[in-house]
């Protein structure tokens, strides 16, 4: 086997969440308010609602070929060809929207935080500590990971606890103003991060327990869904729909954050929740991206193609996009689409489907 | 270290050593065995001895008869004098005959009469191998050789010139026992011995060093150790070939398990009640002979933040020093970096008239806030190497001279600003609350992170800080992992961690190490005035804290 770690499924709780979140933080509450306005938090409950099949396709899929990841069982599904094609595609997506994050990564800290340094020195950076944790394995993965996680939830707590004097609820009135339509519309950029749980079909056979996977996701979810919709719950009340036009909502509502007039402004608390999961979020994928390789490939480990990869994710972090705009833009509009219909929801729901009718046959014959 | 270590393990277990080292000459001796003619074995003896000033060669007459000679052969200055004289000596050649009746004695039976009614030491051996007698020599022993025999006597009469059980000096309690270790093998597992009053305490003893041949002790308590940690304990001193071993420092350096890292995952003390807690959890300790550094395996790192009083005084102010010490730690390793970031990128974060007092401060100020800060702690280490080294008498002088100079003459040359100075004092204070080794790969790893933080603000810090954390989760010492009970998170472990729980609810062993024997106390101990009845279902009680 090409990973001798065990994670257990706590750890996996912990990483599935980290792994889908920790983006979202930034930017996924302006997404959901440009489309929603003030009825955006409906979007978010929304969202996590119709993650759900999503997460049970998953779950599904990984109990049918139990002990093998999603790059393993698409040959089984597919054929050997056209199961190796379909695994290629979904590495190249996986590729894809990892050197999306990195971006992401970088930009927000060389807009906000950082202004004049080089993007490319954070991309580095960020590559060669992922890069590292993979070359000591999943099991580091998970646990730096399960170190980190109560600090990321503590300080998102200690945020949302200190800007609730400066929350109104009165800025969620009128309720259900824009209608069904347009909460759906908000609710598919963040059903699009729900998505990602199907990377999580890559890790099921590492678990000490596979069989807890449906619990362990069922868990994830209620994380999400309590994430996903404090975030725009928190942002909205204490902006209004005026959250649309911000880049980075969240860090604007840490700013107006002032206690006592000793502790004001605890934007670095945000920037290191952010740093962290972000960079665990992308060691996730980098993971996922050169275990998949290398399982398509079949090789003996996974450990020489941890330089390659990471060559090339950082590569394409920095031209993958034209700008932050242009990103923030793609992220909006056009990923959902582009993930909802394909890798996310798309493939895996053909997936389950044929994988059923073969098993059937076999049982009928 | 770790060039020597993996040169070490090319040649292999083997060794090329032990073919040209001085150690040669045992191959020739190793197989000689005594001859009853007792000149020739004062030869042999000799021959071994050949230059070596300190050895002794008492020849004498057994009951004063003149056809039986005796000889005892011991090294001055580590074998008791008075034993000798009183003990072996006056015994053999004026007591026995008084003590004899009608038989005589002639060479044939000599051996019995001297071993049996002549010697009155506490502990007497024989042998017939040269290289032995040499071996009991060297460790202090005497050796009487008996005319017309082929075996000698080996006395144990051991006795030099040791310091005496003192106060430790490295971890210091308030209440608690005081007594230390000290040089002496034997010294020191009594004391273990002392505290842990069980047939089950097993100290085995073997020897390594093909040079110094120092004594090596392995303690453990049989039915709570994993027998499997005991054969991996001794397997990797088996495998230790090497010329000398003068502290237990070596040693802990050729077993542990990742080499190249800065963490230590082999723990040390020098205070028996730690060694004898360590071994009720399950560890295995190492006593080497010369030091009164005791090795313990596995090593947890947070056993950096756990002192022995902890477990003696009251559980809240015990849990308040732990969460202390754990924040002395994050200051310790982070805050001149953080000091650094906020100063160079992130100035939004301090209140405005915080930010005005230091910007005031450092407008005098050369140099940039890192240099600044790194000039600082530099001069730090260097006033707290000077502090250890010098002379007691000297050093303290010193350190506070040089505090004193550096501290106030900085600032007012506006040099340094205060809020650095009282950013690195900080610090400095910070790293002496935990555990000395526990604090020493932290010393180190605060300027790569003051680095970090220079270049690229709180990013850098927290990336650096992700990295020393992915890093410490690969740790193992001994196969367990080091951030054990915090990763992997073992929440029932927790009671002993950031927090202490009382004695009445830390019912079992620490998890990785004591499943042989997990509990460790009766439940529902929790004690109450008369005529309150504590519930008596022992779990549930345990984990409910205090009525």
């Amino acid at each position: 086997m090409l990973e001798g770690g065990k994670i257990n499924a706590w750890q996996a709780v912990f990483l599935n969440v980290i792994m889908v979140s920790a983006t979202a933080l930034l930017g996924a509450p302006a997404i959901m308010a440009s489309q929603a306005g003030h009825d955006a938090w409906m979007s978010a409950l929304l969202a996590t609602t119709l993650g759900l099949p999503i997460a049970w396709i998953t779950i599904k899929l990984g109990s049918l070929y139990p002990g093998q990841t999603l790059i393993q069982y698409l040959e089984r599904i597919l054929g050997r060809w056209p199961g190796k094609a379909l695994g290629l595609l979904y590495l190249l997506y996986f590729t894809h929207i990892t050197s999306l994050m990195v971006m992401e990564y970088g930009s927000f800290l060389v807009d906000v935080f950082l202004i004049g340094t080089p993007i490319t020195a954070i991309v580095l950076i960020s590559i060669t500590i992922s890069a590292y944790i993979l070359k000591l394995g999943l099991e580091v993965l998970a646990r730096t990971n399960q170190f980190f996680f109560p600090w990321i939830l503590v300080s998102l707590v200690i945020t949302f606890l200190l800007v609730i004097p400066e929350m109104d609820l009165t800025r969620l009135q009128p309720v259900l103003e824009t209608g069904p339509a347009e909460i759906f519309k908000g609710s598919l950029a963040p059903l699009a991060w729900h998505g990602e749980i199907i990377a999580f079909a890559m890790i099921i056979p590492f678990l000490t327990k596979p069989g807890q996977a449906g619990k362990i996701v069922a868990l994830t979810f209620i994380f999400l869904g309590l994430i996903f919709f404090l975030l725009v719950a928190i942002g909205l009340t204490v902006f209004g729909p005026g959250l649309a036009n911000m880049n980075y909502p969240i860090l604007n509502v840490a700013r107006v954050i002032s206690l006592a007039t000793f502790f004001e402004r605890p934007e670095p608390l945000i920037v290191a929740v952010w740093v962290t999961g972000g960079l665990i979020k992308v060691s996730f994928f980098y993971y996922i991206i050169v275990l998949g390789s290398a399982q398509l490939l079949r090789l003996k480990s996974y450990r020489p193609l941890v330089l390659p990869v990471g060559a090339i994710l950082a590569a394409l972090s920095i031209t993958v996009s034209a700008s932050t705009l242009a990103m923030s833009d793609f992220i909006a509009h056009y990923w959902p689409f582009y993930a909802l219909f394909t890798f996310e929801f798309g493939f895996p729901a053909a997936l389950l489907a044929i994988a059923l009718i073969r098993n059937r046959g076999i049982k009928g014959q | 270290m770790s060039l020597f270590f993996r040169k070490r393990k090319k040649h292999g277990p083997a060794g090329v050593r032990s073919e040209n080292s001085p150690g040669n000459s045992k191959h020739s001796y190793q197989s000689l065995t005594f001859s009853p003619d007792i000149d020739e074995n004062m030869r042999l003896l000799r021959e071994c001895f050949e230059n070596c000033s300190d050895v002794v060669f008492r020849e004498f007459l057994f009951a004063q008869r003149e056809q039986i000679k005796l000889v005892l052969v011991y090294i001055d200055g580590i074998s008791s004098k008075v034993q000798i004289s009183e003990q072996i000596m006056r015994a053999l050649s004026l007591e026995v005959p008084a003590a004899t009746d009608n038989t005589v004695i002639n060479k044939t039976n000599a051996l019995h009469y001297v071993k049996m009614r002549g010697l009155c030491i506490h502990q007497v051996g024989e042998t017939e191998k040269l290289q032995e007698a040499v071996e009991a020599i060297l460790s202090g022993d005497s050796v009487l050789l008996v005319d017309g025999h082929a075996t000698a006597v080996i006395n144990g009469s051991r006795g030099w010139e040791a310091r005496s059980v003192e106060e430790s000096k490295t971890e210091i309690v308030v209440r608690g026992p005081r007594e230390a270790f000290v040089e002496t093998l034997r010294v020191n597992t009594s004391l273990l011995r002392r505290k842990i009053k069980s047939k089950d305490l097993k100290i085995e003893s073997l020897t390594l060093g093909e040079v110094t041949n120092t004594d090596i002790a392995v303690a453990y308590i049989r039915g709570i150790v994993n027998e499997g940690l005991v054969a991996e304990v001794k397997k990797r001193l088996a495998g230790i070939k090497i010329d000398g071993i003068l502290e237990s420092g070596y040693i802990e350096e050729l077993i542990r398990d990742h080499p190249l890292s800065m963490f230590p995952t082999v723990a040390h003390t020098d205070r028996p009640d730690r060694v004898a807690a360590n071994l009720l959890e399950g560890r295995v300790a190492v006593f080497v002979d010369g030091t009164p550094i005791v090795l313990t395996v596995p090593h947890f790192f947070i056993e950096a933040l756990q002192a022995p009083e902890d477990y003696y005084e009251h559980y809240f102010f015990t849990t308040f020093v732990r969460l202390l010490r754990i924040g002395s730690l994050l200051i310790a390793l982070t805050l001149p970096s953080l000091y650094v970031a906020i100063i160079s990128f992130h100035q939004e974060m301090l209140p405005t008239p915080l930010l005005l007092s230091i910007a005031a401060q450092r407008e005098a100020v050369p140099f940039p806030v890192f240099i600044e800060a790194l000039l600082m702690e530099i001069a730090f280490e260097i006033i707290r190497e000077a502090g250890i080294r010098l002379p007691r008498q000297v050093g303290q002088a010193v350190s506070i001279v040089a505090a004193l100079i550096i501290g106030q003459s900085l600032v007012q040359a506006g040099l340094v600003a205060g809020a650095t100075i009282i950013v690195v004092a900080l610090t400095a204070m910070a790293s002496f609350v935990v555990y000395y080794s526990g604090s020493l790969a932290f010393r180190l790893l605060r300027f790569p992170l003051m680095f970090l933080a220079a270049s690229f603000g709180l990013f850098g810090l927290i990336a650096g800080l992700i990295v020393i954390v992915a890093h410490m989760t690969s740790l193992r010492s001994f196969g367990v992992p080091y951030l054990a009970p915090v990763g992997p998170l073992i929440p029932e472990d927790l009671k002993d961690s950031f927090v202490r729980m009382p004695w009445w609810a830390m019912g079992k062993r620490p998890y990785l190490l004591g499943q042989n024997n997990p509990v460790r106390e009766a439940s529902g101990m929790e004690s109450g005035p008369p005529g309150t009845t504590a519930p008596k279902d022992g779990e549930s009680n345990a984990g409910r804290g205090q009525n």
